[in-house]
């Protein structure tokens, strides 16, 4: 670099610097009704500094330019481009020359990207691509291939254009790849493109910007393959690339905190609850790290208090929340395994699974440790710490369930706290829920009867009250949920009670008026569901949504079951509850006449529904004679 | 009870695009609008060459606005009338109406929510039309109305009060929800409004405050997402009663780009596109507009915003509820529906006879019922009432003299109890066919499931055939009639004492060859049944009322519930 020291080049150095402080530092202060004014300034140096580079290349070869003039920047490079032939190594006079014209039109592209310009930032990143394709790649552009390729990968992905995304991001990670295999060796990064002799970054500073871009095109390809529903392999990314961020301390805590979080519901999913509980670990760990919550007296005192506490609050109860559904699937998870044709649970199975577990498991999952671990030395420690308060292993027995339940509460606990029905309505209840799902799934594992009723009454007792005070014009949704729920709980309780009773010698007036109430209930949320698809002036739908189609018959279907079920010793009572079973089987049974599409969704209740409707008639005939009869 | 209808509208060509003499790429036909591939897009990108040439879109209304001059040209009044006229049914209606609009920075968003003077866009002209309606229903009901406007931005996930009051002003307000009000934006003023001047002036005193920035794109680019809300309560006398709706309708004017605030700040975040958080609108009809520009240099954006549409449609599509699984219901009602089968064809055919198992407690409710009545004093003042009880099953009571007489048609066994406590009688109907007995925890269930000594899962069978009844013991099974031991199939007749297990005792009774034989005893004759004596009416003492059929087990295995979908 013939032209390193001359007065020219300086000059055209501290432009660049000055480009960069102005897009970088400066621009973070310009007033809102012109946000990019510093960024247009940037913009106006680099077109400068394009001149002047063109301007050096004439003066030092004494060829023609054979790039057109400095205009250039402004349209797209129209040459022909002969294919994937390399033209100039890259560390050649040329192919230096090459790359700090691309890195120019690099940052112009950005610059364009960043004002909203995104097909003009798109042309210039497409020129830059090309200026360092004619070389090989070398230490010396190897950096600028993968930066320019990152932000196509982010503006493609913008425009929903996955594939395209992915194609430059992949491109980007294999030469990564190859790049560290064959050369290793700290690579230039684009800002020593422009600095004068004896002003090059530090090896150190090399190698942590080149690992950053890298970590940065791992976690675009992440999020690439969540779009194009890859989900193992954007899960494998999320993970290394949180992995690379502790390892090279280039994080927020805040944010990594929530990112692992979340990489702990897909593990969840996939019922790898190792992996999920150490991400969910070190959520807790590194979030902590994001500083002392701001007490409320100091919140009170400043704003930026009173936003910090409200943050860190806010982030921890997510990740509070995402425990919950760690200790709630594990349980549930465990549930589906243990469990016979009818949801009780399977002895045999469950001796099966402990005799499983006892030989198997634990080899398996210290082999499966290794990979994934978040290795930090300094937060190592209270992540494993906080790893052995729940196991990850799925719960065979009460106590293993209870354990896990009762972790699953102090974080409900927790997250209520920030999640206060005062002001987040919808967090709230969805946390009401999750305690509402654990108390139910514990009650499996429950084998006194009674006991199991009371946990069920639990679920009442904490969704009742909020079902009767929400304004279901603002949450019809959660509305229909908590009463389908609510009915649901109450024929669990009512099921209870018949097997309680079952077990008992001689059930009691007391029994029976216990047993109808439940049944009653239970239909009566079944029934306010089904009120909430009412139009205005309280008319049914003649159509449902989708979406309600199944909801709306098995409600009805159930509430047919539960006018049948009703107790009652008066002949007269008896016959209008089973006309009501029969009406509302013979509802089910008309709906899908009128709309055969929903028989579908409802085959077999539609089935029984419609055997009822052929039957019942004949129970309620008897019914009539002998009442006639008796008269 | 949501709608999502979706219109795009497309703007002439800006003079920026003029000056980088840009071609039209968009083509407007009835509901469909189409972009036009140019061939400097395709050469752009390797792998969409075989692409098709145009790609075209289907939407609820397609609107072209590129030349004022053209006689397809589609005005503000046009789209008002499109649009606008069903938000305002909504809000007359008690309902919720929100309308978008979603597309690239100068694409003409906000001259479509808002317009120029004169040339009004959508919000003014909605709100003329409420005014203008509630002048003509004044008149005619005795309705009265009420009309609150509220505006606000949010800027960079800041709130910010449009027409803010002293305590607003300059603050940054949160989003919070109330289980009887809804979400709202806490502290945000709310303005009173008599008449249509009056929202006027509270609009354009907020759009001055409101965040636009002269960039290279649009020299008015709005910055942030305008959220103007009007409220809208109609109170009136519904007979004697007084009734009051309330109505919102959400006019949203979306920021054109986000996208730079997002990467300024991480550097490492792909933002998706624009979405407004859930909790600040409450989806009542909603309306997206698109908007587009024509020209072939904002292709691939524009292609986008038409994508968008589609995911505008599923806004609302989450889960309904998530419910348990039916197999126990299901498995209940195949059981009765067979029972009631099995009663049907019986009473068609022949005198044979229903039997209830013998352990489902709803049977033992019945029977303890029978049995407290049964052995109460004060069971003669009830009489009526044990009838209704005991009228549809299989037993009769009646009283003879001091004693209580039981009558029924179908051979049964009393169970003696050895337990001296006990003080009832358990009565266990042998139906027509097969009734096995055991001590259970088979499947299926045993019929008459026993708790003693001695006892096999499976123990023996009762077999009545045509009103014969045999006991058949199982291998194994110690089983003994009259004191005699039996291993062998044995013909059970009226009046016989039989034994199962160590312990277990029981009266056999057969009712008709009991008559038979008294009958035969005063006569000297043998009467055979005669079976068409029997129809489905002289049945009518069948045990029908069955709810609980089967061993009730408490829970149904449950869908996976779905994960979390926050952060």
């Amino acid at each position: 670099m013939a032209a390193n020291n001359s007065i020219e080049w300086r000059a055209v150095c501290e432009k660049f610097r000055l480009a960069q402080e102005l897009s970088e530092i400066e621009s973070k202060k310009d007033p809102e009704n012109n946000p990019f004014r510093s960024k247009y300034k940037a913009r106006d140096l680099l077109k400068e500094i394009h001149c002047s580079l063109k301007k050096i290349e004439i003066e030092e070869q004494g060829e023609a330019g054979d790039e057109a003039d400095c205009e250039s920047s402004q349209t797209a490079d129209g040459e022909p481009e002969d294919g994937f032939e390399k033209t100039f190594t890259g560390d050649s006079a040329a192919g230096l020359r090459a790359a700090r014209l691309a890195v120019l039109q690099y940052h112009l592209g950005v610059n364009h990207i960043e004002t909203e310009e995104l097909s003009a930032g798109e042309l210039h990143l497409m020129v830059c691509m090309k200026l360092i394709d004619k070389c090989t790649t070398t230490r010396e552009n190897v950096s600028l291939f993968i930066h320019v390729r990152n932000q196509l990968g982010i503006l493609w992905a913008g425009r929903d254009e996955i594939e395209k995304a992915q194609g430059f991001l992949e491109i980007a990670e294999t030469m990564y790849l190859v790049y560290m295999k064959e050369d290793g060796q700290p690579p230039l990064d684009l800002q020593d493109f422009f600095v004068p002799e004896g002003e090059e970054l530090s090896q150190q500073e090399k190698i942590r910007r080149f690992e950053m871009a890298y970590t940065h095109t791992l976690y675009y390809l992440a999020q690439v393959y969540k779009n194009l529903q890859q989900y193992e392999r954007a899960a494998q990314y999320c993970h290394s690339t949180l992995q690379r961020q502790l390892e090279y301390k280039q994080f927020a805590p805040l944010e990594w905190a929530i990112n692992a979080a979340t990489l702990s519901q897909y593990y969840i999913t996939k019922t790898r609850y190792m992996e999920a509980r150490h991400c969910l670990a070190a959520a807790s760990v590194i979030a902590n790290l994001a500083g002392e919550i701001p007490s409320e007296a100091a919140a009170k005192e400043s704003e930026a208090e009173s936003e910090k506490r409200e943050e860190l609050l806010q982030k921890r109860a997510e990740i509070a929340r995402c425990w919950i559904k760690y200790c709630l699937n594990l349980l549930q998870d465990a549930k589906k395994l243990l469990e016979d044709n009818i949801g009780e649970l399977d002895l045999d199975r469950q001796d099966e699974l402990k005799r499983a577990r006892r030989n198997e498991e634990e080899e398996k999952e210290k082999g499966r440790k290794s990979a994934i671990l978040f290795g930090s030395s300094d937060t190592f420690d209270s992540i494993c710490s906080l790893e052995e308060k729940v196991s990850s292993m799925l719960p065979l027995e009460f106590e293993e369930a209870r354990s896990i339940f009762l972790v699953g509460q102090t974080y409900v606990t927790q997250a209520k706290e920030y999640f206060a029905m005062d002001g987040h309505v919808t967090d709230h209840i969805e946390i009401l829920q999750d305690h509402s799902a654990l108390f139910k799934v514990l009650a499996f594992f429950e084998e006194d009867l009674e006991r199991r009723c009371k946990m069920h009454k639990r679920r009442v007792d904490m969704l009742e009250p909020i079902c009767k005070d929400l304004n279901a014009q603002y949450y019809l949704l959660i509305c229909r949920q908590l009463q389908f729920e609510l009915a649901e709980t109450y024929y669990e309780m009512m099921d209870l009670k018949l097997a309680v009773a079952d077990k008992l010698d001689q059930p009691d007036v007391h029994t029976i008026k216990k047993f109808n109430h439940l049944c009653s209930s239970s239909m009566k949320y079944y029934q306010m569901f089904l009120d909430s698809t009412r139009s205005p002036e309280g008319k049914f739908p003649e159509k449902l949504e989708d979406d309600l189609l199944r909801p709306a018959l098995v409600a009805k279907f159930r509430v047919a079951r539960l006018h049948s079920k009703l107790i009652s010793s008066n002949l007269a009572t008896q016959m209008e509850n089973l006309s009501l079973s029969l009406e509302s089987y013979n509802f089910v049974v008309q709906y899908c006449e009128e709309n055969p599409e929903a028989k579908n969704a409802v085959e077999t209740e539609l089935e029984l529904s419609m055997e009822m409707v052929s039957l019942l008639p004949l129970k309620i005939n008897r019914i009539r004679s002998t009442l006639a009869s008796s008269k | 009870m949501a709608s999502v209808r979706v219109a795009v509208r497309v703007r002439p060509l800006s003079q920026r695009e003029k000056d980088l003499s840009a071609k039209v790429i968009i083509q407007v036909d009835g509901q469909i609008t189409s972009v036009l591939s140019t061939k400097e897009n395709f050469s752009c990108m390797n792998g969409e060459l075989s692409g098709e040439r145009v790609k075209s879109f289907s939407y609820d209304f397609s609107y072209d606005s590129m030349n004022s001059t053209s006689l397809n040209f589609v005005t503000q009044e046009k789209i008002f009338k499109d649009l606008g006229t069903d938000v305002l049914q909504a809000a007359f209606e008690g309902y919720n109406a929100c309308v978008f609009a979603y597309g690239q920075t100068g694409s003409g968003k906000t001259y479509t929510m808002m317009g120029n003077p004169g040339d009004y866009g959508l919000i003014p002209r909605i709100c003329e039309g409420l005014f203008h309606h509630i002048g003509g229903v004044l008149q005619k009901d005795k309705a009265s109305f009420h009309m609150e406007v509220s505006y606000f931005e949010i800027y960079n996930e800041r709130v910010r009060d449009l027409l803010p009051s002293t305590e607003t002003q300059g603050c940054e307000l949160r989003v919070r929800e109330h289980p009887k009000d809804g979400p709202y934006v806490d502290a945000l003023s709310r303005h009173q409004v008599q008449s249509y001047t009056e929202v006027g002036q509270l609009m354009q005193e907020g759009n001055k405050r409101r965040a636009t920035a002269n960039t290279g794109m649009n020299n008015v680019s709005s910055r942030s997402h305008a959220i103007f809300t009007i409220r809208f309560i109609k109170a009136m006398f519904d007979g004697e009663l007084p009734s009051e709706t309330v109505s919102k309708v959400h006019l949203v004017d979306l920021a054109g780009s986000e996208r730079a605030d997002a990467t300024q700040t991480t550097g490492i975040r792909l933002k998706e596109g624009a979405n407004i958080n859930r909790s600040l609108v409450t989806l009542g009809i909603v309306i997206s507009t698109l908007a587009i520009s024509p020209a072939d240099v904002n292709y691939s954006e524009t292609l986008n915003t038409l994508r968008y549409a589609s995911r505008a449609k599923n806004i609302l599509n989450k889960p309904t509820v998530n419910e348990d699984s039916n197999v126990k219901i299901i498995r209940e009602l195949q059981a009765e529906i067979a029972r009631l089968k099995a009663l049907l064809s019986a009473g068609n055919q022949m005198p044979s006879f229903e039997q209830p198992s013998g352990s489902s407690v709803e049977e033992r409710l019945h029977q303890d019922e029978a049995r407290v009545q049964e052995l109460t004093k004060q069971w003669a003042s009830r009489w009526k009432e044990i009838q209704t009880i005991l009228g549809e099953d299989a037993v009769a009571l009646r009283k003879e003299g001091i004693g209580v007489v039981l009558d029924s048609q179908i051979p049964y066994l009393i169970r003696i109890d050895e337990d001296l406590l006990s003080t009832g009688v358990v009565l266990y109907h042998l139906k027509e066919g097969i009734t096995s007995v055991g001590a259970g925890g088979t499947k299926p269930e045993q019929d008459i499931v026993l708790h003693g000594e001695a006892l096999q899962r499976e123990h023996c069978v009762f077999e009545n055939q045509r009103g014969a009844v045999t006991l058949v013991p199982l291998p194994g099974a110690r089983c003994a009639v009259s004191g005699m031991e039996v291993t062998q199939p044995y013909l059970l007749s009226q009046g016989v004492n039989i034994q199962l297990g160590k312990a277990t005792m029981f009266h056999f009774n057969h009712p008709q060859e009991a008559a038979q034989l008294r009958e035969k005893r005063k006569s000297g004759l043998f009467v055979p049944s005669n079976s068409a004596a029997f129809s489905v009416e002289t049945f009518s003492d069948f045990r029908l009322w069955m709810p609980f059929l089967q061993k009730h087990k408490n829970r149904n295995p449950v869908g996976f519930d779905a994960l979390i979908k926050h952060s």
